[in-house]
This record gives C-alpha cells, structure tokens and sequence, in this order.
C-alpha cells in the first residue's frame, strides 16, 4: 500500500513539473506582448529607452530560463507573482474569484450530475420507450447548444423580456447590501448563469449514466434479482443504478477538479466575476503571471481530484480494493 | 476668510437638486482607479479624472479649459509657463493642493513610467514652486500640444501619499485613491464595480450626482440589454448602428448623437515592394467606395474619411479636402502604371511579374472591420487586385503592425485594417505622431511613411503655439497626405450613446468623445 502512495506520488509530482513547465512556456509562445498592459495603451508614445527601462523593471528582458527560475522559486514560496495588468498579486486575485467560481461551477456540477443520474436511470430503464427515444433526443439537442447561445436567449427572455432576472454580475452594484438580503441577491444574480451552465453540463451525465444502466441491466444478478421476485423499484435503485452509478462517479470527480477553473463563456457573458472570465482576459492582455497562476491552481486541483478519485475508488468499487 | 465664504454661498445656488445614484457601465476593470492603475484610455482616463484634478481640462469642443489653475502667463518665446493656482484647493484628506504638488508630479511622471504621463516631461527643461500658488514650468522648445496633450491630461498627485512609492511595480500596485477631484472612490469591488460618492466641497461648484456606481459590463450585447431593462442608466459604449434606431423608439431611453473622433483606416505598409508605389495606393483608394461602405456597414452613422487623415469636424481640418473614389480612375491608373493582368488568372501582375496579391489583417473582435475587409476584398477584385483577410486577435495583429508599439522595430504586413481613438484626433500634433518619419517623432507612423516635406512641416507645427499658424500648417500637412495616401481613412464612427434620462439628464457631450467627462458631473470653475 506504500508503495502503490509512493508510486502514486512520483507520478503526480511529474505530472505537475511538467503542467507547470507547460503554464510557463505556453503564454510565452503565444505571439504579442504584454507591455501595453503593463504601462497603458499609449506605449507607442513612450521612447525607445523608456520602453526597454520597463521592460527590464518587469524582468522580461531576461534569458527564458532565468525567468522559468525565478517562476519556481516563487512557486515554491507559494508566490504567483503580480498581474502585469494589475499589479496586484496573483493570489489575491484568484482567491476573490475562486468563491463565486465555485458557487456557480460547484452548484451546476452538483445539479446537473443529480438530474442527469435520475434522468438516464429512468430513461435506460424504458429502453427503445418514448420516453427513452425523446430524452435521447433531447439530450441531444442539449448537448449540441452553445453555451453563448443558451445564455444570450436567456437573458433575452428572461432577463431583458420579462425581467425576472438581471442581465449581468453576480450581485447588485453599490447596493450595499448586508447578511439574508445579500445572499437573496446573490441568489438571484446565480439562477440565470447557474441555469446555462447546468442545462449544458445535463446531456454529458445523462449520456453516461443511461449508457452505464443498460450494460448493468443486462448483467446476470439484475435477472436474478428479478427472478426472486424482488419490486422493479428495488431492483432498478438497489441492484442496477448503485452499479451503474461508477462511471458517473469517475466524471464527477474528474469534474470536480475544474470546479476551480471555472466556466469562461458563461461567466464572460453574464459579467460573472469568476476565474474563467480571468483567464480569458489574462490571454487577451498577455497577462504571463496571472496565466501562470490560473493554470497552476487549476493544474494543482485537477491532480487533487484525480488522488480523491484514486483514494475513493476503492470505497464504492470493492472489486478495485480486491485486485490490489 | 469672510469674504470667500460668502462669495461660495453665492456661487452655490440653493435650489439645485442633486441627483442620488447613477449607474454608468464601463467595459473593465480599471484597476483602483488612480493615475498608475487606470487601465483605458476611454472611458479609464475619463472616469480616473473624476477623482483626480488636471490643471486644465478639455471642454465639450476639446479645447483645454483653466481648471485647477485660475492664470496662466506664456512667455514671448513660449518657453515659460507660469500658471497661478485657484485658491483653497484641497485633497480629500483635507490637506492644502500646492504648487509644490504639481511640481513633484511631473518629476514623478519623469522618473516612474507611465505610458501617458511620461513622454510628456520629454520637453520639461524643469518644474519650479516659487511659493504655494504658483507653478513655473520652463520647456526646452515651445510646444504645440502642451495646454491639451500635458496641462489638461497629467492629473496631479498628492505628494504627501505618493512620495514613498518610487518604482514603477510599487506604484501601479498602489491603492491610494486620495485626488481632489468631485469624487471619492468609495468601493471597488474586483472585476464587478466601482462605487464613487461626490465629496461635499468641491472647489468648482456643487456636484451634480451623489453616487456613481459604475458596473463592469464585459460584453457588448449584454450592456444594451441591461440599459434597455433599467439595470443601468447609461454605457461608456457607443451603440452599434443597427440599434440605433431600436433604442430611439425605446421609451425611457435617449440617444445623444455627434461626431465621433475614433477613425478606421486602411493602413499600408509603405516599406511592402509594390505598396510603396503611390499609384497602386491611389487605385486601391479609388477601388473602395467609402460612400457605399458608410451606408452599408454603419447605416450611415458614420462621416467619410478625408484624406489628410483629420475629421471635417476638427478644428486642424483642411477645409475642403475630401477624397473622391472612382472604380473607372482605379483602372485607369493601373493601366497607366503597367499592372496589367499577363496571365488572364484575373489578378493584374507588376511589370517584373508579381502579382497584385495581398493580405489584410484585421481584428477579430471587431465585425465591423471584417465585413469592411470583405467589402474592400470584394472592390479590388473588381480591379485586378486579390486581398486574403486574416482575422486575428489585438495581440496578434500588434505583433505583425506594430511590434512591441514602437515604430522603430518595422513591421510585417502588406496592409491592415485599423484605428485610432478620439484623443489623436484632437491633439495638434497628431498629424506628425502619425506621419513623421523618424520613428522616435512619428510614434504612431505604423507603416513607416516618409516624406521630407511632411518632416519639415511636422517638426515646424510642434513647436508653433500659435493657433492660427498651427491650423495653416496641419492644413499644408493634409493636402500633402492626401496626395502620398500612406493610410486611407474609410470613416469616422459617429459618437452615438444612450441613456435613461429618467435616471439623470444632465450628460455634457464631448464632441467626439462621448458624455463620459467630467463636465457631466460638475460645471467649469468660474
């Protein structure tokens, strides 16, 4: 067993130097530079040495390595550096985002998953049914949307049409607002994003799980199940949909790990102060630390997820526990 | 003491209602809102003036108004400024606003950089603080630009706060919002708004709202939603043509139209083998019929390019100076010139054998531009000519224009659809930015155009603090653009904004610009 951790662990150490070492060379290789970000858009106006004085103040006139150096050595501080675009540190600026991130990536991936379990259940169990055909089809349809598109229709209805919901942000500006009133308001900016991102994250789950329930319902204990005469509802919950929930489990969890990473096109549409949204204006502004960071965090929690996913395997599949 | 206390009960009429809270979008995140985290031009610029005082200010028609300063003194030779403050000046914190102040803050712009604020102390010989009113600033040359482009755009800093932020990392980290200005910043919240609360005694007068809330609306579509569904009073964005008829019908809604100073251009590369050709430049320009394209792609909310790059609506304008297009002159001076099409593939080829192929790069985020590129692709086919669009992003086609934004390090493109913002349009000096020669002058000559008499005239209009003199020779300077065409301007987006007036008509509009000035929200200094 300590040697499987260990082996594990090694793993997973490379797995990291190699996602980070990647977070590092990626922005760098993308064509452009950050230095309007850093000083404002009237750089051209500046003087060539004014502009190189700069360049060198942020350390971007050093040799790749140096800076690939100084990148770990702040990692290893736990030191993401300053946003170029900013200048404040990095963490910073990702731990404000990280909450409502998870408030909203968390609670779809929650919602979606539940409705997605129940859905493919009873569809697989009215297999070649109407119902069955019609959710496939639906969850085709579904999956096939954007996820621009479901939102703007959203706030066109919604929002602008019946003004149910507002249009944009994650709670109202300058409202001030304390305690029980606040978490209402902050409630009601979530529904709409929130709405979007499940309604999109649903036909993934769904797909998984019928296909999960008909190969289990074709397994031989289901038919001996039946065979002694146990209640459909028993067999369907009991026997079949706990075996077939395994695959979901797997998904789930490697879901789980972008949780943190967010959900760029909802949050940038809907005005959403979540990560996704940083990242995308971290890639627009050449912003190098802020992507490093970003990357690194969302690297750091995609390997959580996959430990969580190797440490919990063994408790819902006893047939993984026996085969070490 | 008496005495001034009963001239500001004069000055400030009882009756004036102040209006509560307005909510005005904006498209990012500015930073906390000073003069070193601010991060846009428009409408960053406009709003960190709300907080922080200028010492001149551009007025509706662009032209620098006295504001911090009541006096202004020019030496014969345009070289000494001296500048008497107003008096009873005070930052937020309550302490007196001197000479000293202003003073350090252009030796601060000097020694910290700052993209807007430096340059402008390239000419400062230096700054002197003989006593706490007055401000003497010596200029190595006289400078054209300097009342705008230097008094009217570096706000002042409080030297109490900023004395102890000395590196450039240091100061765009700094969170320090003490200014002078009418307003305070009251709350930032990351990436989602800002709150700003008008401080109780502004020197110029009453202000006229209380509160700003000042959302952070990313996406376009999302902001006009939000106005049409009372979440926001009014955007920093300028409609798009095809909703402004939609948001005049609008009940609730204004729309405030005028000219727009922002310009889109077709920009060449004048160091490309065939492009340098004036005559093949000149029949692309005949080739686009910028008449059709105003109609087609802005539903005529838009001017048509003059040649000599300025908008008929600036006061630098050559008057009469228009650029007619003709498909039949395109064709005609392409004979002429030996493009001739040798191999019947319908593109016409250079007398050595290269064909008229280019490419044009243009900005993917903005559909405006890439149906003006398809429409262009679509004209010169028409002559002989074949263009290939590439769609990239800002960084990208920066890289290709104008890498790392200095003119100095060339370029590589053959042409590229482009812009610039409204301030190039009203500073006196745009027209050598753009056109001079030597890339530490013409910062913004993108395509490396050169023309000696362009040059001479260029570095004669810096120095000439004369208006009348000035206009003379940023005429003289069109008439010879508008014959070498090293850009062709295809428009001038008309400024169109929208508001609810219910929330708060008040809106001053800079022409050109918007209604995003502080003008909207306290009138001059009497």
């Amino acid at each position: 067993m300590a040697r499987f951790f260990a082996g594990k662990g090694v793993q997973y150490a490379l797995v990291l130097l190699f996602a980070v070492t990647l977070n590092f060379l990626l922005p760098r290789m993308m064509p452009g530079s950050p230095l309007v970000f850093l000083v404002g858009e009237d750089v051209g106006f500046m003087s060539a040495d004014q502009r190189a004085q700069l360049i060198h103040a942020f350390g971007l006139d050093q040799p790749l390595w140096r800076q690939y150096v100084i990148y770990l050595a702040g990692l290893a501080r736990a030191d993401l550096g300053h946003s170029f675009q900013q200048g404040r540190p990095v963490l910073e600026i990702i731990l404000g985002r990280v909450g409502w991130t998870v408030l909203l990536v968390g609670i779809s991936l929650l919602l979606a998953t539940l409705i997605g379990i129940t859905w493919g259940t009873a569809a697989a169990w009215r297999r070649g049914r109407r119902l069955d055909l019609g959710s496939l089809g639906a969850a085709m349809l579904l999956e096939s949307m954007p996820s621009f598109w479901l939102a703007m229709i959203f706030i066109a209805v919604f929002a602008a049409g019946l003004r149910w919901f507002p249009v944009f942000g994650a709670m109202t500006p300058g409202a001030g607002l304390r305690g029980w009133p606040q978490m209402v308001n902050v409630a009601w900016h979530l529904t709409l994003p929130l709405a979007t991102l499940t309604i999109i994250t649903i036909p993934g789950m769904f797909l998984i799980m019928r296909y999960s329930m008909l190969s289990v319902l074709g397994e031989q204990y289901i038919a001996t199940a039946r065979s002694k005469g146990l209640a459909e509802r028993g067999v369907m919950f009991r026997h079949a949909m706990r075996n077939a929930l395994l695959p979901v489990a797997t998904v789930f969890m490697l879901n789980l790990g972008y949780v943190v990473s967010g959900a760029t096109v909802v949050e940038t549409v809907f005005s959403y102060p979540g990560v996704g949204r940083l990242l995308f204006e971290a890639v627009l502004a050449r912003d190098y630390p802020v992507l490093q960071g970003t990357f690194f965090v969302l690297t750091v929690s995609v390997i959580t997820a996959n430990i969580g996913a190797d440490l919990l395997y063994p408790l819902i599949d006893p047939r993984v526990r026996h085969a070490r | 003491m008496i005495a001034s206390l009963v001239l500001l009960g004069l000055a400030l009429p009882a009756t004036q209602a102040q209006t509560g809270a307005v909510r005005l979008a904006i498209t990012r995140d500015e930073g906390w809102l000073n003069p070193y985290t601010y991060q846009t031009g428009f409408p960053g610029w406009n709003i960190m003036t709300l907080v922080y005082d200028t010492l001149y200010y551009p007025d509706a028609n662009n032209e620098p108004i006295p504001w911090l300063v009541r006096d202004t003194r020019v030496s014969i030779d345009g070289r000494t400024w001296t500048l008497t403050l107003r008096p009873n000046l005070r930052w937020h914190d309550g302490r007196p606003l001197t000479s000293d102040d202003v003073k350090f803050t252009f030796e601060y712009a000097a020694k910290v950089a700052h993209s807007r604020w430096t340059p402008t102390t390239r000419n400062l010989e230096g700054v002197d603080a003989p006593n706490p009113q007055t401000v003497v600033f010596r200029l190595k040359q006289p400078d054209a630009g300097f009342r705008l482009r230097t008094l009217a755009d570096v706000p002042v800093l409080p030297r109490h706060i900023w004395e102890s932020v000395t590196t450039v990392a240091a100061a765009r980290a700094f969170r320090n919002t003490v200014g002078s200005g009418p307003y305070r910043v009251e709350e930032v919240q990351d990436n989602q708004f800002y709150r700003l609360v008008a401080t109780p005694q502004y020197f110029a007068g009453p202000v006229k709202v209380r509160e700003l809330v000042l959302p952070i609306v990313r996406d376009a579509t999302v902001s006009f939603t939000a106005l049409q569904a009372g979440q926001i009073d009014a955007t920093s964005r300028v409609l798009t043509p095809e909703l402004v008829a939609q948001f005049e019908k609008t009940q609730g809604l204004k729309v405030a139209r005028g000219a727009g100073f922002a310009s889109t251009i077709l920009q060449f590369n004048l160091e490309h083998p065939l492009l340098r050709d004036v005559r093949l430049r000149r029949a692309i320009a005949n080739a686009i019929n910028t008449n059709l394209m105003v109609r087609l792609l802005m539903l005529g909310y838009a001017v048509v390019g003059s040649p000599g790059y300025l908008h008929p609506d600036s006061p630098f304008y050559a008057q009469g100076l228009r650029f007619e297009a003709s498909k039949a002159r395109a064709v005609t001076i392409l004979n002429e010139a030996g493009y001739t099409d040798r191999n019947s593939d319908g593109i016409r080829e250079a007398p050595d054998g290269t064909p008229l192929q280019f490419t044009v790069l243009t900005l993917a985020g903005n559909p405006i531009r890439i149906r003006g590129a398809e429409l262009i692709r679509t004209w010169l086919k028409d002559v002989g000519i074949g263009l290939t669009i590439r769609v990239a992003e800002d960084a990208a086609i920066i890289d290709q224009v104008w890498p790392d934004f200095d003119v100095c390090k060339g370029r590589r493109f053959d042409m590229s659809m482009f812009g610039w913002s409204a301030p190039v349009m009203t500073r006196p000096t745009a027209l050598v930015d753009l056109f001079h020669s030597n890339c530490q002058r013409g910062t913004i000559n993108i395509g490396g155009y050169k023309n000696p008499e362009v040059d001479r005239l260029g570095e004669q209009l810096v120095v000439t603090v004369d208006l009348a003199r000035q206009k003379q020779i940023a005429s003289q300077m069109q008439q010879i653009i508008a014959r070498d065409l090293p850009i062709h301007v295809l428009f001038y987006q008309d400024t169109i904004m929208a508001y609810r007036p219910s929330a708060y008509d008040k809106w001053v509009f800079q022409k050109g610009q918007g209604y995003v000035t502080k003008l909207s929200f306290v009138d001059p200094p009497k």
